[in-house]
């Protein structure tokens, strides 16, 4: 029964990783303008991951063996499984980047950049 | 993110921008101007010799002709004589009685204009300056059917006078008058023509000698001297010399004025008449008013003029025996008179206009013909001020004994050119304005409060700027009542207007501000730009007796207050709103913010040198080289906000803008080489930092320069050469710290730096454009916050007009040879083209024509997206520029009537609907149940 168990907790761990080509073909047919669809997608690719790993526990709890020696590889599931959500999220990051939204680049931090102030000023006297 | 975003925008940018079907007469205004008309060359005058409608005409201080609809002040057509802005001595303007043509004599040249039109008939060129031209007014069989001829006096190494045909405009004969006496004027009788010479005497007094020549052959006929003794100190006390009257005459006084003689021209005696004084204040000047017609009666009218009053003596002229003898007198009157002459027929009318009425006077008795009752002459003057006439021109009617009509333009002491019809107000033309010097936009202070208490909320922390609001929403409900009065006539402009429109409210745009103008005759004129049809107020700053000239500069430095001071005098500061003088009186000190830690370095030209001093020592001193003098010099605008200090490339990296505050662009030119040198200078140490020159250029042609943000522009025209045509050039620099994107240059990321002790270099991109037009003047267009992007205007004198260049047109970075790489098309950028051409949408003017522009001043607005431009010159041309568009105020298209129609629609739809789904709901709930 708990090898039942396991092996069910296995395939549930790595189901993200299942649909990770298939997002990946989608992310990349929605190009990088910023557009409802493109935006949507995105939003549920960082959607989709964050609330499976935060509602790991229940998703899993079904799958808890009784057996104290398969504790272990139970464990390893739920980090496996993290890990799969983790590469769904770098997928969202990556897309995202290619969408330009990353302050990554000077120019994003160039509001802050202020300019230099000069010491001594310049006036043009009378006449001019 | 944001770099994509403002890819995304700058995308939106690129299609060029253009004046709006429905901004175009509505943001902007224009006054055709002429200039102040001089009292000899206003008339008048039938441009069709069938027609009884007359036009006036002028030729004006300014040496604009122009012919002006009686009936609204409207300019039917303008010809400007002098583009160059050289102010000549004498103008001459004549028209014949019956012909369809004005002769106009300005400098060196004779030319006949169209009257109905404006159009040039011919001109002539003549050796020396003119010094009179007339109109040969009897036909004496010589003339081509139907025109008349004209004569032309001038002087010169060879002092001439000419008889030209009134067809073709060719010389008949010319006349070298010998000797070295100064030609003066010019009359003509119906066999002879006269030239009155100014001789001088050893003992320094002036004597007039008349040189008759025969009018069909040019031959001298006759010579004679007018022994005027010692009276005749100036030309100055020469107080006429009748024309193309039936019996032309001289009159002059001595320099006390206390006699008047007059020869009546042809006889050698003259006749002296004592002048009586009627006032304890001396006499000022004495003019004659004569008829200008040979077959209208030969009287004329004396008119005296003191500090506080005016009188006038009637002559006549008995044709026989060339006596002159006093017909009646026209008593004294308080303030300045004017007098004009009218002729019907034969009748001469002689017209005065005072302070308070009109009075028409028949030239044969002094019985009064009409009399015409004036409140106002309609102008806005200075509180206090006593609007007087200066001169004025007549047309009257007559039936039987009485005036039935009489239309009056006068030129009042404000400056105003105004017409009355009757004694009452018709039109009104601020001519003050075509002499305007320098201006400056003043923030109204209702505005700027505004402004004000939202930079206060900007500028503390959240609780308290949220603390603050609502306490200015309470003060602001104290105006309730009044805007609950005012909503209905709101809410009905809103559907008619627009919200940018509206301007019965207080504006919270910044559209209204005050434009205030310095005159040359020493006046501050403001307008409104918020609706520019009338002149707000008009004050006499500077009382600046004739011959006396001043150097104004006006600058508005706290809002609701101008400030205005002549060369290194003291300031005096003038509430922008009503034009009174504030209380106070401030020492000029040097525009814009001043930083406390900051040292200042003032800089000056004196003698074409460019001297800077620091501390009151002086620091450094630009001299330019050997034979090159200095055209111009462009600092960069003290107050000048840049809102990025990069340029986001296409790969979001950044090319750092060279940002200094002490530059500025300094234009000279060698004129034995044909050389224009362009320098950016480091106006705190001296140091320049770029330079160029160009060979080949046309000096004659201005160089127009311009200096903001980390950008440079100029343009000039270059002489035709065996490599070259002639053609005229724009030429765009910008100044980078580090041609390496993402790079600071030398400096890095240092927060401050002093000019004196680094020296840095910009690296500069530069690129040229071939330009169809000459570019008198450029200016660029300045907003609140330096976030919208710029548009380069230019004023172009050959099309009459101005230009908006949008910056992305003319960016130095547009590729050359090649076609942009995707992340330069991301910028906007396309490929470079040699040939800029003027698209016709970048004409700020449409349809109108901006005659004689000098300067174009710029403001922002208190909106970004907006900056208020204002040419000026002769003509006035203000409007409202938004180079990145209206981003931030719903424009004319903004449909209200649909939005409402559409949440009113809704609104209906709602109600409807609801009881149905009611229904349904309570329906489906029994359902289940």
């Amino acid at each position: 029964m708990d090898t039942l168990k396991l092996k069910k907790a296995w395939e549930l761990a790595i189901a993200p990783a299942k649909q990770l080509p298939m997002n990946a073909i989608g992310m990349y047919m929605t190009g990088n303008s910023l557009q409802i669809f493109s935006i949507m997608m995105v939003f549920m690719l960082f959607k989709t991951p964050i609330t499976a790993i935060l509602t790991m526990q229940p998703t899993f709890a079904r799958f808890e063996p009784g057996d104290e020696s398969k504790r272990g590889s139970f464990w390893l599931t739920k980090i496996v499984f993290i890990a799969m959500n983790c590469l769904a999220l770098a997928l969202g990051i990556w897309k995202v980047n290619g969408m330009g939204l990353l302050p990554t680049t000077r120019s994003d931090w160039l509001a802050w950049e202020t300019a230099r102030e000069p010491l001594e000023r310049a006036y043009p006297g009378p006449g001019l | 993110m944001l770099s994509t975003l403002l890819t995304a925008a700058s995308l939106l940018l690129v299609p060029t921008l253009a004046v709006f079907a429905d901004e175009a007469w509505n943001v902007d205004y224009h006054f055709a101007l002429l200039g102040a008309p001089k009292e000899e060359t206003s008339f008048f005058h039938q441009p069709n010799p069938s027609s009884r409608a007359s036009l006036i005409y002028t030729l004006s201080e300014q040496h604009a002709l122009g012919a002006v609809n009686p009936r609204d002040g409207s300019l039917v057509w303008r010809q400007l004589l002098s583009s160059d802005g050289i102010a000549y001595r004498n103008s001459f303007l004549r028209a014949g009685e019956g012909q369809d043509v004005v002769i106009s004599g300005v400098g060196h040249e004779v030319a006949a204009w169209s009257a109905a039109d404006g159009r040039l008939v011919w001109s002539l060129s003549t050796e020396g300056p003119l010094e009179d031209v007339e109109i040969l007014e009897l036909s004496d069989g010589k003339e081509t059917a139907g025109a008349k001829d004209a004569i032309a006096l001038s002087s010169g190494a060879n002092p001439t006078v000419q008889r030209i045909d009134g067809a073709s405009g060719a010389v008949k004969w010319q006349f070298i008058i010998d000797g070295s006496d100064a030609p003066y004027q010019l009359s003509a009788s119906s066999t002879q023509i006269f030239a009155i010479l100014i001789h001088k005497t050893i003992l320094g007094y002036v004597k007039l000698r008349v040189v008759v020549l025969d009018r069909v052959t040019g031959h001298k006929v006759d010579e004679y001297s007018l022994s005027s003794e010692n009276e005749l100190s100036t030309t100055e006390n020469i107080v006429s010399v009748g024309a193309n009257s039936a019996s032309p005459m001289i009159a002059w006084t001595d320099s006390l004025y206390t006699t008047l003689k007059v020869n009546v021209v042809g006889m050698k005696s003259m006749q002296s008449f004592d002048i009586a004084s009627h006032d304890d204040s001396p006499i000022e000047h004495v003019k004659v008013h004569a008829p200008y017609h040979v077959n209208s009666l030969s009287h004329f009218l004396v008119h005296y003029q003191t500090a506080t009053s005016h009188w006038a003596d009637v002559f006549h002229i008995n044709l026989k025996n060339g006596k002159v003898e006093k017909a009646y007198s026209l008593p004294k009157l308080a303030g300045r008179g004017a007098f004009s002459t009218s002729t019907s027929d034969a009748n001469v009318y002689f017209t005065r206009v005072t302070r308070d009425e009109i009075t028409t006077v028949s030239s044969a008795s002094h019985g009064v013909l009409g009399r015409w009752p004036l409140n106002t002459f309609g102008v806005v003057a200075g509180i206090g001020e006593q609007v007087e006439p200066i001169h004025a021109a007549s047309e009257v009617s007559v039936k039987g004994d009485t005036v039935s009509a009489i239309r009056t333009t006068i030129l009042l002491s404000t400056g105003d050119w105004v017409m009355l019809r009757d004694g009452k107000g018709i039109w009104n033309r601020p001519e003050m304005l075509a002499s305007t010097m320098v201006v400056t936009f003043a923030l109204p202070a209702d505005a700027a409060a505004l402004v004000q208490q939202l930079e206060v909320e900007a500028h503390s922390n959240p609780v308290a700027a949220y603390a603050h609001r609502v306490q200015r929403h309470l003060a602001d409900l104290q105006r309730l009542p009044s805007i609950i009065v005012s909503l209905p006539q709101q809410i009905v402009k809103g559907f008619l207007g627009t919200s940018a429109d509206d301007l019965t409210a207080s504006d919270t745009f910044g559209f209204r501000q005050v434009i205030v103008c310095a005159t040359r005759e020493g006046r501050l004129v403001a307008l409104d730009a918020g609706s520019p049809d009338k002149i707000v107020w008009n004050v006499n700053v500077a009382d600046l007796q004739p011959g006396q000239s001043w150097e104004p500069y006006l600058a508005s430095r706290i809002a609701g207050v101008v400030e205005v001071s002549s060369r290194a005098g003291a300031g005096i500061q003038y509430n922008a709103t009503n034009g009174q003088p504030l209380a106070e009186r401030l020492p000029v000190v040097p525009e814009g913010p001043q930083v406390p830690s900051s040292q200042v370095v003032l800089y000056t030209v004196h003698d074409g040198t460019l001297e800077a001093s620091y501390n009151r020592t002086p620091a450094w001193a630009f001299t330019p080289m050997h034979g090159e003098r200095l055209i111009d010099m462009v600092p960069r605008p003290v107050n000048d906000p840049v809102a990025s200090i990069g340029k986001v490339l296409g790969d979001r990296r950044v090319l750092y803008k060279y940002l200094d505050s002490n530059i500025a662009l300094l234009v000279t030119a060698q004129d034995s080489m044909g050389t224009a040198n362009i320098y950016v200078l480091s106006t705190v140490s001296g140091a320049i930092i770029y330079s160029n020159v160009h060979t080949g250029v046309d000096l004659t042609i201005p160089i127009a320069s311009i200096m903001s943000e980390n950008w440079f522009a100029y343009s000039f025209t270059n002489e035709a050469s065996d490599e070259a045509s002639k053609g005229h050039q724009l030429v765009v620099g910008e100044l980078f710290e580090s041609l390496v994107p993402d790079d600071r240059g030398m400096m890095g990321a240092t927060t401050n730096f002093s000019g004196m002790q680094t020296a840095t270099e910009p690296f500069v991109l530069t690129q040229t454009y071939q330009i169809p037009e000459v570019i008198s003047k450029l200016a660029v267009t300045r907003t609140r916050q330096g976030i919208t992007s710029r548009q380069l205007l230019a004023v172009l004198p050959d099309s009459n007009g101005i230009v908006g260049i949008p910056y992305g047109a003319v960016d130095p970075r547009r590729p050359v040879n090649r076609d942009p790489t995707k992340d330069e098309q991301a910028e906007g950028l396309v490929r470079y083209t040699a040939v800029l051409e003027f698209d016709p949408k970048w004409f700020l003017n449409h349809q109108r024509e901006i005659v004689g522009v000098k300067n174009v001043f710029t403001s922002p607005a208190l909106i970004e997206s907006t900056s208020l431009v204002f040419a000026y010159g002769l003509d006035i041309f203000g409007t409202r520029l938004s180079p990145s568009f209206s981003f931030d105020i719903l424009g004319k298209d903004f449909n209200k009537l649909q939005m409402l129609a559409t949440v009113a629609a809704l609104a209906v739809a709602t109600f409807i609907v609801a009881p149905l789904v009611m229904r349904k709901q309570v329906d489906q709930r029994w359902r289940f149940l």
